[in-house]
């Protein structure tokens, strides 16, 4: 099957008119206007298979919006080529509309004084949907989303994640096969951020839909994506699986164990003790985290259970927030 | 097409609904002006009249401005400018369906609502006053009817492609708010071009000013007579809805270029 997203090459510069701090500087920039070239997004090259679900994961300003916006047809790159859904999406037009949806999670198309519903007949006027599969396909997501009673509410008394439910209702009812999310949880409480995490990996396996998404929130990549593009500074430094990366970059195996015995004087374990075997990270009896060096994991935890009285004990990677700090602090290439 | 516009009509009004007050400040807007321009041109005319026009001329006068202002008034370059400065133009762009016709849409519904209240307002006043009663002339109401169309077309025109300037400029409705102080005067709003220094009135004629309000206002109530001059006036419109159609393609085509789709 051919990609249904292909990037090739793809950069963005803005131009981005600079001037002197104070009332000098503001006059000087209003004769002789000074612009400075922001390369938002560089060069990048990547492929995207139908059915995958990936997200874009970088830094505030790495380029993960603005890539989002030229695969959406949204931005004209400055050079290079992209395809989505089949076409070059800014010369697309109205085909290439029906076949993407577009959710920001900072910007609604809900009309806000009325209910969610009015938006949805609206959206379905637009996209010439049929009747008996526009009541079939709200009813099918209305019913994923648990929406029940919120269709009749003006939209300014939801809550923010019923509104954020109700946007992907109104963004979905003409069924494209290719969802563009940026941010689709942003401000979310848990709750809700897990509906959204649940329905999309629902609709895609439903519908074979492919998603690419951006957020802030890692546990919106490791649920959802099985592949990440790592952005930063407008430069694609990976492309792959997230448990590669973390593979990649983590040098260490975290070691969590729970200790058995009461603790008393008998089998007393102590902190010295444990740390014989690994860098220490915690220990309040009976539970204590120990880092090693990745390849040592699985000798220093056989040595462990022969040392002490041990009740569980699991190898884990360390915590992807701080894999993905480490990754951007060092850049990806270092360990491989 | 239709479904849509009816659907986006639709909406337009639901969400009209829901402010039953600003419907009435609107209404208000729309007739105080000429109300005060009326009362002012009433106290000056006198038993005798200006430039021609005696009282109940300037009654007639200013009714057709009443219901022609609000027949071609256009507000887009507001809501352009919100839309290109918010972001929130991002999901128009990513429906198949122009954001130009979401626009134009919102100007029938406005149109539509407030026109039909003025309408019924002039019917309620001509009842008891004969003077601003207008000939029952079918040629006339029609060949009015095309002139309001082109004058709406035009002034919808003038308005988005104003508000397109917010691509390049935070001051989109600065420029508009200006265009509409000129056109206060030259566009026939605060008195009959007739009436205008002859220097001025030949601006508003050169320019698209004559052809927005005070051409189709002429024309309704009978000051424009005459094939040659009905033709003159209509072919005016015409060349000045072409121009500002062509710098409409030119502002969005450039416009959605430049476009930064704010919001990250």
């Amino acid at each position: 099957m051919p990609s249904i997203v292909t990037a090739d090459g793809l950069s963005k510069t803005f131009q981005v008119k600079v001037r002197d701090p104070g009332l000098r500087g503001a006059v000087r920039a209003l004769f002789r206007p000074r612009y400075r070239d922001v390369l938002a997004v560089r060069d990048v090259t990547f492929r995207i298979e139908p059915g995958e679900i990936v997200a874009f994961l970088g830094p505030n300003g790495a380029g993960k919006t603005t890539t989002l916006k030229m695969l959406a047809g949204l931005l004209y790159p400055t050079s290079g080529r992209v395809e989505a859904a089949g076409f070059v999406p800014w010369t697309g037009g109205p085909p290439f509309k029906r076949r993407i949806a577009l959710v920001l999670g900072n910007r609604q198309q809900l009309v806000w004084d009325l209910p969610p519903e009015e938006t949805f007949l609206l959206n379905r006027a637009i996209y010439d949907i049929p009747d008996v599969d526009y009541r079939a396909r709200l009813a099918e997501l209305v019913a994923l989303l648990e929406l029940g009673d919120v269709l009749q509410k003006p939209v300014r008394q939801l809550s923010l994640g019923e509104r954020m439910k109700c946007e992907l209702v109104a963004s979905l009812l003409h069924h494209p096969p290719l969802l563009f999310l940026d941010e689709p949880t942003l401000g979310l409480d848990v709750t809700a951020q897990e509906a959204i995490r649940r329905f999309l990996i629902e609709y895609r396996d439903r519908h074979g839909a492919t998603v690419l998404l951006t957020s802030h929130y890692m546990q919106d990549v490791t649920a959802l994506a099985s592949r990440v593009l790592m952005i930063n500074r407008g430069r694609l430094l990976y492309d792959g699986a997230l448990d590669v990366l973390v593979g990649r970059i983590a040098r260490t195996k975290r070691i969590e164990l729970v200790l058995g015995g009461d603790g008393g004087d008998g089998h007393r374990v102590t902190a010295e003790a444990l740390a014989a075997f690994g860098d220490l990270k915690s220990f309040h009896f009976p539970n204590a985290v120990l880092e090693v060096r990745r390849e040592d994991a699985p000798a220093t935890s056989a040595r462990l259970l022969a040392a002490f009285p041990v009740a569980d004990l699991s190898i884990e990677d360390p915590p992807i927030e701080e894999v993905i700090r480490l990754a951007f602090a060092r850049g990806v290439e270092e360990d491989q | 097409m239709i479904k849509r516009y009816a659907a986006l009509i639709r909406n337009a009004w639901l969400v009209d609904l829901q402010y039953r007050a600003s419907i009435v400040l609107w209404l208000l807007w729309g007739v105080t002006e000429p109300a005060i321009a009326l009362g002012i041109w009433w106290a000056i005319a006198g038993d005798g009249s200006v430039g021609g026009y005696a009282r109940a001329d300037f009654a007639r006068y200013f009714f057709a401005v009443m219901l022609i202002n609000q027949l071609t008034i256009a507000w887009d370059s507001w809501y352009l400018d919100r839309w290109i400065r918010d972001g929130e133009l991002n999901y128009r762009l990513v429906r198949p369906l122009h954001p130009a016709h979401e626009a134009v849409a919102e100007n029938i519904a406005y149109k539509a609502r407030t026109a039909s209240v003025i309408l019924v307002v002039w019917l309620l006043a001509a009842a008891a006053w004969p003077a601003v009663r207008l000939p029952l002339d079918p040629g006339r109401w029609a060949l009015t009817a095309v002139a309001v169309l082109l004058a709406a077309a035009m002034r919808f025109f003038i308005s988005f492609t104003t508000g397109l300037l917010a691509f390049w400029t935070t001051r989109a409705t600065a420029i508009m708010e200006l265009h509409a102080g000129v056109s206060l005067f030259l566009a026939g709003r605060i008195a009959p071009l007739a009436l205008l220094p002859p220097a001025v009135a030949s601006v508003a004629g050169a320019l698209w000013f004559r052809s927005m309000l005070a051409f189709p206002v002429d024309l309704l109530t009978g000051a424009v007579h005459g094939t040659d001059a009905i033709v003159r006036g209509l072919a005016a419109q015409i060349l000045w809805l072409g121009m500002w159609f062509l710098a409409y393609r030119i502002a969005w085509s450039r416009g959605i270029r430049k476009y930064g789709a704010v919001g990250g």
